[in-house]
């Protein structure tokens, strides 16, 4: 683990205990510069998740609670006609500035929204009016998806939960985890303790960094045959797109930079692969496995370049 | 092509086939009905279409049109606002449009959706229940009646006993046949027949079950028709026409629908009566035509029975030989006799030169087979001996990031052959026979080994000899734990001991 990222996990985990592996995979996810789709129960600690990553990596902080009115202008601002000066001028939206966007209930908002939001999201940058305006580097969008109460929401199709990089769910925390949570809550709030450890500038060069990580042929085979399996695989209807193949490369190649390694192994797709890659699988109507059958089918049929066997204990 | 279009085409030739051979009014009206049938829209849906309900999406079209329609409607149908009419009935579009509140005409709201929607509606889903209830209601009517008018009236009652005379002298006439055409003894056992048959009937049922297909009416219908054109038996057409509207009615889509049945019923009335009025005997030309293909076919078949198959020259001589004694001896033992011997003859004749030659061959592969087979596991070993060489050579390869691939490959290689490990995974059971440092160095040498099969670093020269050094540590623990057999198989079927 790199040492850098090794703090900021400390830092966020003063608020959030008994998350390591979320937290990695999000922060692995900023790494390869993509976005987490949080699939969640409401009142695990999504919020106080993305405020405290941008926290402790000073990052401009964003948020934006989806409801049915929520209209793409909210987002991407707009121009509105000036009277002092005779002109329109162009009044930002939320996500002009924001370096992370914390994206509440995404399932709630209309469909045009959505769509303006994903758009953004691909580009890294928005256009109003013709005028095209970047958005802030480096930019991450959490949005939330709450399955509970569902009622008179939009799920996002499947053409848009593609977009996203991975899709996590944070869960509910053990019963250590949740003694500590409430026993930090009895004095100050710790939200207040959580202090920036590595600058916006550093993130970004790290982001670079990650992105030079070399993938072999032998890597780039493995994922090839992966995402051409889930195809193949007898449960599924849609199978994982070229773009998640993409992903999944880039999800490993940040994997491989927190570990500390300028490479990717087989395992580091390994590690990623059903983050990625279980939300862009569609199963058949019929299909008596579930999401996670055909993940672990898929690692346990396709081969690993890297021979290491599964399900057996290491020294 | 669609499985139903063949068995549709399949069962219109036997229908024309036995129309050909028993040109009577039943077949006729079969004939008529089955080429008339597929015209009818609700039977073609059932019979050869896929089962997909294709109404549901006419009657949402339906739907939507009705609502599209209404929208313009209601622009007739509106009125001035008054103070105290509901907002919500204010037609806006209009209202903006004429510069004055409008306010749509409050009856039309709830009559103009209702019934449309259920007129689209009804044909689909009728309560079931209801119709089971009116349906047995109006059948027991029926019932009661007819049976009233079977007792009370003289006509009927006579008719009916007629009716049932008939019956018994078809019976009759079909047991004569029977007995007739099939000359075998009364006691003789059916037993295995009646099995076989059941078997038929239970596998038709299964198959028919499992795929959901009407494949089984088709294959009764079929097997109706080869019946009686077999057996010239053919029924009479008041047998026939109910018959095949039975096999029609279970070849029609299900759940069965009152306006399909009825169609299917109608169009088999009709043609039947058509049938019955234009031809009431049998047409002379076509009987002809049929009686001298019929003259034909028994000639063919006697003369197939009667001479042999094709022969070659050979078997045709022996047999001129064969038929010359017959007749020299005239006497019927001697006969037999005479037969025996040139059967034997013909058999020794009618072995061809070609087997000659097979032997000569399967000899020369014998031959070779034994020179070549003692030093086929030499050659074979000497292979293996040859590729585990040439792995091994990579050890010293120029390229430091090869060489660690093929030593760590190596050192999983006997890991996995002496069952300790798989792929790179060492198993934890053996960790307390080793040495304290070996898990740890293991997990360094997997490192380097990941970092020269994927990363385009410089090897050093040094991780070479960290893996040799974990190789030779490898080997010696696992040679000396090794007993006989492990080290055969070790040494000549894994070649990893050299």
């Amino acid at each position: 683990m790199r040492p850098e990222m090794e703090k900021v996990i400390a830092e966020i985990e003063k608020v959030i205990s008994g998350k390591r592996d979320v937290i990695t995979k999000i922060l692995t996810a900023l790494l390869a510069d993509g976005h987490v789709l949080l699939d969640d129960v409401p009142g695990v600690g999504k919020t106080t998740l993305a405020v405290a990553i941008s926290r402790a990596v000073n990052l401009n902080y964003k948020r934006v609670q989806f409801t049915p009115d929520v209209l793409p202008s909210d987002l991407v601002g707009f121009s509105m006609y000036d009277r002092q000066s005779g002109g329109f001028s162009y009044h930002p939206g939320a996500l002009n500035d924001a370096n992370l966007l914390l994206g509440d209930e995404i399932n709630r908002a209309s469909s045009k929204t959505q769509s303006a939001l994903l758009e953004a999201m691909e580009e890294k940058q928005v256009t109003v009016d013709g005028v095209t305006y970047p958005l802030q580097k480096p930019f991450l969008v959490i949005a939330t998806q709450n399955s509970v109460g569902a009622a008179g929401t939009q799920f996002l199709p499947y053409a848009q939960v593609d977009r996203f990089l991975v899709r996590l769910s944070l869960g509910y925390p053990d019963y250590a985890a949740q003694m500590e949570m409430l026993r930090n809550r009895q004095g100050i709030n710790p939200m207040s303790q959580v202090q920036c450890v590595i600058t916006r500038d550093e993130l970004v060069r790290m982001q670079q960094e990650a992105s030079q990580a070399v993938s072999k042929e032998a890597i780039l085979d493995y994922i090839t045959r992966l995402t051409m399996a889930s195809r193949e695989h007898e449960a599924v209807d849609v199978g994982i797109s070229p773009r998640g193949a993409l992903f999944l490369d880039k999800m490993a190649k940040a994997h491989a930079f927190l570990d500390g390694r300028d490479y990717v192994t087989g395992n580091d797709v390994q590690a990623v692969f059903r983050d990625v890659c279980a939300h862009r699988v569609v199963l058949k109507e019929n299909a008596r496995q579930t999401v996670d059958d055909v993940m672990n089918d898929l690692l346990k049929t396709v081969e690993n370049p890297d021979l290491h066997s599964r399900g057996k204990l290491k020294p | 092509m669609r499985k139903q279009y063949i068995g549709f085409a399949v069962w219109l030739f036997l229908c024309c086939l036995m129309y050909f051979f028993e040109n009577n009014t039943g077949s006729r009206i079969v004939l008529a009905c089955s080429c008339l049938l597929p015209f009818v829209p609700a039977v073609r849906r059932g019979l050869l279409e896929k089962d997909a309900d294709s109404k549901q999406p006419q009657a949402i079209a339906q739907t939507i049109k009705a609502f599209a329609n209404r929208e313009e409607d209601d622009a007739g149908d509106v009125r001035a606002y008054l103070p105290g009419d509901p907002v919500s009935r204010i037609h806006w579009k209009l209202s903006a449009k004429r510069d004055e509140l409008l306010a749509r005409a409050q009856a039309k709201d709830l009559t103009a959706e209702e019934p449309e929607t259920k007129a689209v509606f009804e044909d689909d889903a009728p309560a079931p229940e209801k119709v089971l209830k009116r349906a047995f209601l109006i059948g027991f009517v029926v019932i009661l009646f007819s049976l009233l008018l079977l007792f009370v009236f003289p006509a009927a009652n006579q008719g009916a006993q007629a009716l049932l005379n008939r019956l018994f002298d078809a019976s009759e006439a079909v047991n004569a046949y029977a007995y007739e055409r099939f000359d075998v003894s009364a006691d003789q056992p059916v037993a295995f027949a009646v099995v076989l048959l059941s078997v038929i009937g239970l596998s038709l049922l299964a198959m028919m079950m499992l795929s959901g297909s009407r494949l089984l009416a088709l294959g009764l219908m079929a097997g109706s028709m080869l019946f009686q054109v077999y057996f010239g038996l053919a029924f009479p057409a008041w047998v026939n026409v109910p018959l095949f509207a039975l096999f029609v009615l279970w070849m029609i889509k299900r759940p069965w629908n009152r306006q399909t049945i009825l169609y299917a019923f109608a169009i088999i009335a009709a043609v039947s009566i058509a049938v019955f009025l234009l031809y009431p005997g049998v047409d002379a030309a076509t009987e002809a035509a049929s009686e001298a293909v019929r003259d034909r076919l028994s000639q063919a078949a006697q003369s197939i029975t009667g001479a042999a198959p094709e022969l070659n020259a050979e078997e045709s001589e022996s047999r001129h030989v064969h038929t010359q004694s017959l007749t020299e001896g005239n006497q019927e033992a001697r006969a037999d006799r005479e037969f025996r011997l040139v059967t034997v003859e013909e058999e020794q004749v009618s072995m061809p030169h070609w087997v000659n030659y097979l032997r000569i061959i399967l000899l020369l592969v014998l031959i070779v087979a034994l020179v070549v087979l003692p030093f086929l596991p030499f050659l074979w070993l000497n292979q293996r001996k040859r590729k585990a060489l040439e792995a091994r050579k990579a050890f010293e390869s120029e390229n430091v990031s090869e060489a660690v691939v093929a030593i760590f490959q190596h050192v999983t290689a006997w890991l996995a052959a002496t069952g300790h490990g798989e792929g790179n995974a060492l198993y934890a059971d053996w960790n307390a026979d080793l040495s304290p440092g070996y898990a740890q160095r293991y997990a360094a040498c997997e490192k380097l080994f990941e970092e020269a099969a994927y990363s385009t670093h410089e090897m050093k020269e040094q991780a070479r000899q960290q893996a040799l050094a974990l190789l030779n540590e490898t080997e010696q623990i696992l040679r000396q734990r090794a007993d006989w057999k492990q080290r055969l198989r070790l040494k000549y079927k894994e070649w990893l001991w050299i």
